[in-house]
C-alpha cells in the first residue's frame, strides 16, 4: 500500500483496559482502503477486542480511533461484522432471506428494491435458490455465507472478520477464501480479517498484525509480497509464502513464551 | 408420511374419548353413582342439543367465550408489554421484580371482592378480573424471554446501528416467541377459569351461572351439557393454539 495515500482507518496510541487488565496497549496501525489485513496472535491477546474497537462496538479507554479522519463513536452502517459463531449470530426464525432483509430493514431501504438486493446478495454469496431455508436448515458454510450476505447488505466500505472460516472444513474454507479475495477484487471493499491460521492469513493478506499477548500489542507488522490473483496451489508453493509462514510461525511460538 | 402419522394420532385420541364416554356409559348405567350426580351421556346430550337450540345455553355458552376471548386478548396486551417494558429495562427489573413477585401469587379471585368495591359489579369489572389473572404467566414469560436473547444477536443489532425499539421489535421479541406463546396458552385457560368463576361469583350470564343454578336445581344433565361444552372450549383452544404455534414457529419444525 502506498503511504501517500491517506488512511481509512487510524488507531492512535489506544489502549483497551477493563477494569484492572489492560487487554490492549499503545496500538499503532492503519488499514488502507482496499487493502486486506489480518490480525494474528496467541488465543486471548486481544485479536477479537481489536475488531470491536474498529467496529465501535467498544470504546478504547485511552488514545483514538478514527474512520475516514474522524473519530469513530459508534457503530456505523459503513462497516460490517462477520462474526464466527455463525450458528449464534443468524436471527434462527428467519428465512436466508430474512436474514439478509434485516440490514436492508434497518437501512430503510424499500420492499421492491429490498427483494432484488436479497437476490442480488445471495446469488453472489453462492446461496441462490436457498431463498427461504431457515438457517438450521443449512450448512456451517451456508451460514457463514449468509452472514457475509448480510455484511454485504450494508453496502459496507469495511469488513470485519472475526475467524469467519474457523469452524469449517478445509474444502468449505478454500472456497470461501477465494470467493473472499474476488469479493474484495471486485467490490474494493476493505477487510480485516481476525484469523488462528497463518497459512489463512498469508493467503489473503497484504499486511499481517501480529499482536504480542500480556498486554496485547503490536509485535511486528508483515507485509505479504505476494502476486494476485492468488491461487491456493501456486501461491501456497510460492517460495516467499514459505519463507513468511515460517517467519510467522516464529513469531507466535515466541510469543507464547 | 407426517399426513399418516398426523392422521394416526388423532384417530387415537378420537379412541381415548370414545373409551372414556363408554366408560360414563358405563358408570351411570349401572348406577354406581346415582344419577342426580351423573346422568347418562345420552341424555347430557339430549340436553346439550336442547340447550342450544332453545338458545339459553347458546347463549351463556357464548357470554362466557366472548369473556374469555376479551379477557385473554386484554392480558396478553398488558402482559406482553409490560414484560416487554420489564425486559428491556434492567433499572426497571430491579424495582419491580419484588412487587411482581409479591403480586403473582394472589389468586385472582381473591381480588374481585377489590375489583367489585371499586369498580363495581360491572362486565368491565369481570374483564379486569380474568386479564388480571390471565397476564402474569405472559409478562413473567416476555420478560425472562427478552432477558435471556443471544446476546451475539443484540451485538449484531447494534453493529447495524439498530435503534432501541427496533431490537425489541425486530430481535428481543420475536425471540421470545415460544415462551410467550407458551404463556398464551396457559392464559387461555387460566382466562376460561376465571369467565366462569366471576359468572358464578356475579351471577352474570354465562357458563358460571348456568352450572351453579343448574346443580342447585339437581338439573344434572342440564349441567352436564355445561360442563361438556366447557370441555369442548377449552380442546378448542389449544387446537387453535396448536395451529398457532405450527405456524408462528415454523423455524423450530424446519431444522429436522
Ligand atoms: N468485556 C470484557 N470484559 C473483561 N475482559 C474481557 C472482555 N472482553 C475481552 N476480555 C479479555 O480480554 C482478553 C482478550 O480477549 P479477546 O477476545 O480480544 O482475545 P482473542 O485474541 O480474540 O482470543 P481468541 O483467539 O481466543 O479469540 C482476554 O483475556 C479476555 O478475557
Ligand atoms: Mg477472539
Amino acid at each position: 500500500m502506498s503511504t501517500a495515500m491517506p488512511a481509512q482507518i487510524s488507531l492512535a496510541d489506544v489502549d483497551v483496559s477493563f477494569g484492572s487488565k489492560t487487554v490492549l496497549s499503545g496500538l499503532n496501525f492503519e488499514v488502507f482502503k482496499g487493502e486486506v489485513i489480518s490480525i494474528v496472535g496467541a488465543s486471548g491477546c486481544g485479536k477479537t477486542t481489536s475488531l470491536r474497537l474498529l467496529a465501535g462496538l467498544l470504546a478504547p479507554s485511552g488514545g483514538s480511533v478514527s474512520f475516514e479522519g474522524k473519530p469513530v463513536r459508534g457503530p456505523r452502517r459503513e462497516t460490517a461484522i462477520v462474526f464466527q459463531d455463525y450458528g449464534k449470530a443468524l436471527l434462527p426464525w428467519r428465512t436466508a432471506e430474512g436474514n439478509v432483509s434485516l440490514a436492508l430493514e434497518v437501512m430503510g431501504v424499500p420492499g421492491p428494491e429490498r427483494r432484488s438486493r436479497i437476490s442480488e446478495l445471495l446469488a453472489l454469496t453462492g446461496l441462490a435458490g436457498h431463498h427461504d431455508k431457515y438457517p438450521a436448515q443449512m450448512s456451517g458454510g451456508m451460514q457463514q455465507r449468509l452472514q457475509i450476505a448480510r455484511a454485504l447488505a450494508q453496502d459496507p466500505a469495511v469488513l470485519l472478520m472475526d475467524e469467519p472460516f474457523g469452524a469449517l472444513d478445509a474444502m468449505t474454507r478454500q472456497s470461501l477464501q477465494d470467493e473472499l479475495l474476488d469479493l474484495s477484487a471486485r467490490t474494493g471493499v476493505t477487510i480485516y480479517f481476525v484469523t488462528h491460521d497463518l497459512e489463512e492469513a498469508i493467503y489473503l493478506s497484504d499486511r499481517i498484525i501480529g499482536l504480542l499477548p500480556n498486554p496485547g500489542r503490536i509485535g511486528r507488522i508483515f507485509d505479504v509480497p505476494l502476486p494476485r490473483p492468488r491461487d491456493q496451489l501456486i501461491t501456497k508453493e510460492d517460495r516467499s509464502f514459505l519463507a513468511l509462514r515460517h517467519e510467522l510461525y516464529d513469531f507466535v511460538k515466541g510469543s507464547e513464551h | 408420511m407426517i399426513r399418516f402419522t398426523q392422521i394416526a394420532s388423532f384417530a387415537l385420541s378420537l379412541l381415548v374419548a370414545l373409551a372414556l364416554i363408554g366408560l360414563w356409559h358405563f358408570v351411570a348405567s349401572a348406577r354406581l353413582v346415582p344419577p342426580i350426580f351423573l346422568p347418562l351421556p345420552e341424555k347430557t346430550f339430549d340436553a346439550l342439543v336442547t340447550g342450544m337450540q332453545n338458545g339459553v345455553l347458546l347463549d351463556a355458552s357464548l357470554a362466557t367465550l366472548r369473556r374469555m376471548f376479551f379477557g385473554w386478548f386484554l392480558a396478553c396486551l398488558a402482559g406482553i408489554s409490560l414484560g416487554a417494558l420489564v425486559g428491556s429495562s434492567q433499572k426497571l427489573r430491579i424495582y419491580v421484580a419484588p412487587m411482581l413477585e409479591t403480586l403473582r401469587p394472589l389468586p385472582a379471585s381473591s381480588l374481585i371482592p377489590l375489583f367489585i368495591a371499586v369498580i363495581g359489579l360491572s362486565e368491565g369489572m369481570i374483564l379486569g378480573v380474568i386479564a388480571f389473572g390471565a397476564l402474569w404467566p405472559l409478562l413473567l414469560a416476555t420478560t425472562h424471554g427478552i432477558v435471556s436473547v443471544e446476546p451475539l444477536l443484540i451485538e449484531v443489532a447494534q453493529a447495524l446501528a439498530m435503534p432501541k425499539h427496533k431490537v425489541l421489535w425486530k430481535i428481543s421479541l420475536p425471540s421470545a416467541m415460544p415462551d410467550i406463546l407458551a404463556a398464551m396458552r396457559l392464559s387461555l385457560t387460566v382466562s376460561l377459569i376465571l369467565a366462569v368463576v366471576c359468572e358464578m361469583l356475579t351471577g352474570s350470564e354465562g357458563l358460571g351461572q348456568w352450572l351453579l343454578a343448574t346443580s342447585r336445581a339437581f338439573a344434572s344433565t342440564k349441567m352436564f351439557a355445561g360442563i361438556v361444552v366447557l370441555g369442548l372450549m377449552g380442546y378448542a383452544s389449544s387446537l387453535i393454539m396448536n395451529l398457532v404455534e405450527a405456524r408462528a414457529l415454523k423455524w423450530k419444525s424446519a431444522a429436522n
